[in-house]
């Protein structure tokens, strides 16, 4: 009967039922969007440098595990002391420099041979590698955002390079320049960002890791096997406060519209709740009569935060290939337990105050 | 919850206590910095059974005493007893649970609730009393009430005749030690008037439903073993019917 109760109640106004459903939807949407941006996009990243298939990764000291905040501190020869090391199978220089000409992308600067001995070279969908001086190589992913085939121009850095190959997604950058060419272009002759690193067997990153260290004191050197963990928000400064920020925002908006509409339907249901005062309802039927009617339409708009989420994630993808949003599981419990925390916590006081109302005021009330 | 105790006239006989009972009611009211005293010392006794109306003008506090009585508010001073429950001393959760158990209310505006059908709006009577939906009690009310086939309708789509009877449906499908009604006959038409006037008189009759009306018109009052006449917060008379 409660559920008859709360259920009619809530259809009774379509029309304002829907809004607040659409504005918990965006509560909902909003956290996903937000956090699985941030994370999709650092995960994918991740991703990525781990699917070079490098061991190790060697950077300068304190250098950032965001690879977009290096420079090119380190002279390139240092890879040829790497590969003498005992249990080094092969090590490959990457010069890194970031290009906003359109958008925001990082380059890779490689050697072609050191950099397929160290991950197995690349699977070409179109294409061959890098052949001269002006070659440039793109991933799948960039070649579909930027409208690029094989043979076309890319424009970076004020230079028009020639589209040699389209590749898979998923080795380390988008774009691949040759590593002299970047060195070229940055005023960084003979110089790297960092060196990857394959071991002769990966049970050896260990020793290969402290061999190194010995090598390179105060240098940067991290297992790649754990580099995904590493890709937080937490490691970003600031990141994490901006996320808290938009999910407080969300869970603003959830809590005032449901407070509005709950607020709305205690004064139109007035003689209503005169009614079931007079009927016998307690204080608690009352609440609860009202609590179920926000949380019907909590769950409603769970359903359509989901929807908007799920088809943002579709118009963002065939918009910008290149970006990714991660949806889990956790983050649904937690954005939909955010809705109905906030709805519930908007409801408190106007449900309290409907418990509270004189029965015979509220029989008289017009 | 105490009931009714039996006491002995002067010659030994059996003398239940009234099933209401009214002593030095008051009920003061504040609107603005002026106090308006609704119920002036009212004293009114009600044996179980029994059909009274109470008739007055307009704003002599009937609806008061019968909020009063019924324990939807309560009283500045004095005592008012319901079944052996001294409503003085509740607070407003034990007037809740008397509510609930012991009284029916009929209202002239019907006040049923406008999202549930019929069935729903009597059913949610059952529900809030707590013992659930029973079906045999259902059957019997809504039948004795001749609204078997409109249950499923709203009271958008009912007439005014029919939504009083649910009303009315919903005040005794608890099985109230009484049933209030505030100028039930107020928005309906002779014909509905009637017919209402001739249920209530029949749930009087065959179930021994003690009920209290409250009218203005003496057409009205002529339906009961006895009327009350108020003026100005007071009871000023009580005459039987005939």
């Amino acid at each position: 009967m409660m559920g008859q109760l709360v259920w009619r109640n809530a259809l009774h106004r379509p029309l304002r039922t829907m809004v607040s459903v659409i504005a918990v939807g965006i509560e909902v949407a909003l956290v996903l969007l937000v956090v699985g941006l941030t994370h999709g996009v650092l995960h994918e990243v991740g991703k990525r440098i781990e699917g070079i298939g490098a061991d190790i990764m060697v950077q300068p000291p304190s250098s950032s595990v965001f690879l977009a905040f290096s420079g090119a501190p380190m002279p390139q020869s240092l890879g040829n002391r790497l590969a003498e090391l005992p249990s080094v199978a092969a090590v490959t220089p990457v010069l890194l420099q970031l290009s906003s000409s359109s958008g925001l992308d990082i380059i890779y600067g490689i050697d072609p041979p050191s950099f397929q001995a160290v991950s197995q070279g690349f699977v070409y969908l179109q294409g061959h590698g890098l052949e001269k001086p002006d070659d440039v190589l793109v991933d799948d992913l960039y070649a579909r955002a930027k409208h690029l085939r094989a043979g076309g121009t890319l424009h970076l850095f004020g230079h028009d390079f020639h589209v040699a190959g389209v590749v898979e997604h998923g080795k380390g950058a988008r774009v691949f320049l040759p590593l002299t060419t970047l060195q070229q272009i940055t005023g960084s002759p003979r110089e790297a960002s960092l060196f990857f690193v394959k071991c002769t067997a990966p049970g050896l990153t260990n020793v290969v890791m402290k061999e190194i260290g010995s090598l390179l004191p105060g240098y940067e050197v991290r297992p790649l096997q754990d580099y995904l963990s590493l890709m937080t928000p937490t490691s970003v400064p600031g990141l994490n406060t901006f996320v808290h920020s938009m999910i407080a925002l969300a869970a603003a908006i959830g809590f005032l519209v449901i407070f509005l509409l709950m607020y709305m339907t205690i004064i139109e249901r007035t003689r209503e709740i005169g009614v079931l005062k007079s009927l016998g309802a307690s204080k608690s039927y009352i609440v609860r009569a009202l609590m179920g009617e926000t949380m019907v339409v909590c769950a409603a708009g769970i359903v359509a935060g989901l929807l908007i989420s799920y088809g943002g994630c579709l118009v963002m993808r065939d918009l910008f290939p290149t970006l990714t949003i991660l949806i889990t599981p956790g983050w649904i419990l937690r954005a939909a337990a955010l809705a109905i925390g906030a709805g519930l916590a908007g409801t408190g006081y106007p449900a309290w105050l409907a418990s509270r109302k004189d029965p015979v005021e509220a029989l008289a009330y017009e | 919850m105490e009931p009714a105790s039996l006491r002995v006239d002067s010659l030994g006989a059996p003398k239940l206590d009234p099933i209401v009972k009214a002593e030095d009611l008051w009920k003061v009211y504040r609107l603005g910095n002026v106090d308006v005293q609704a119920l002036r010392g009212v004293q009114m006794e009600v044996q179980a059974g029994e059909f009274v109306t109470i008739m007055g003008p307009s704003g002599c506090g009937k609806s008061t005493l019968l909020y009063v009585v019924g324990g939807l508010t309560r009283a500045s001073r004095g005592r008012v007893l319901l079944d052996g429950n001294d409503l003085a001393k509740m607070d407003d959760s034990g007037r809740t649970l008397l509510r609930r158990n012991k009284v029916g209310f009929v209202f002239q505006r019907f006040n049923l609730l406008p999202t549930l059908d019929a069935r729903g709006n009597i059913a949610i009577a059952q529900h809030i009393h707590g013992n659930g939906f029973d079906p045999h009690r259902f059957d019997l009310v809504t039948r004795m009430l001749g609204l078997s086939e409109r249950l499923h309708h709203r009271p958008a789509e009912l007439s005014g005749g029919e939504q009083q009877r649910v009303a009315i449906a919903r005040a005794i499908i608890n099985e109230p030690k009484i049933l209030l009604a505030d100028e039930p006959t107020g928005n309906l038409d002779t014909k509905n008037s009637e017919s209402v006037l001739k249920m209530l008189t029949r749930l009087n009759q065959q179930l021994g439903q003690t009920i209290i009306l409250i009218t203005h018109n003496p057409e009205v009052a002529a339906y009961a073993h006895r009327v009350l006449h108020m003026r100005d917060g007071q009871i000023v008379d009580g005459i039987p019917a005939d």
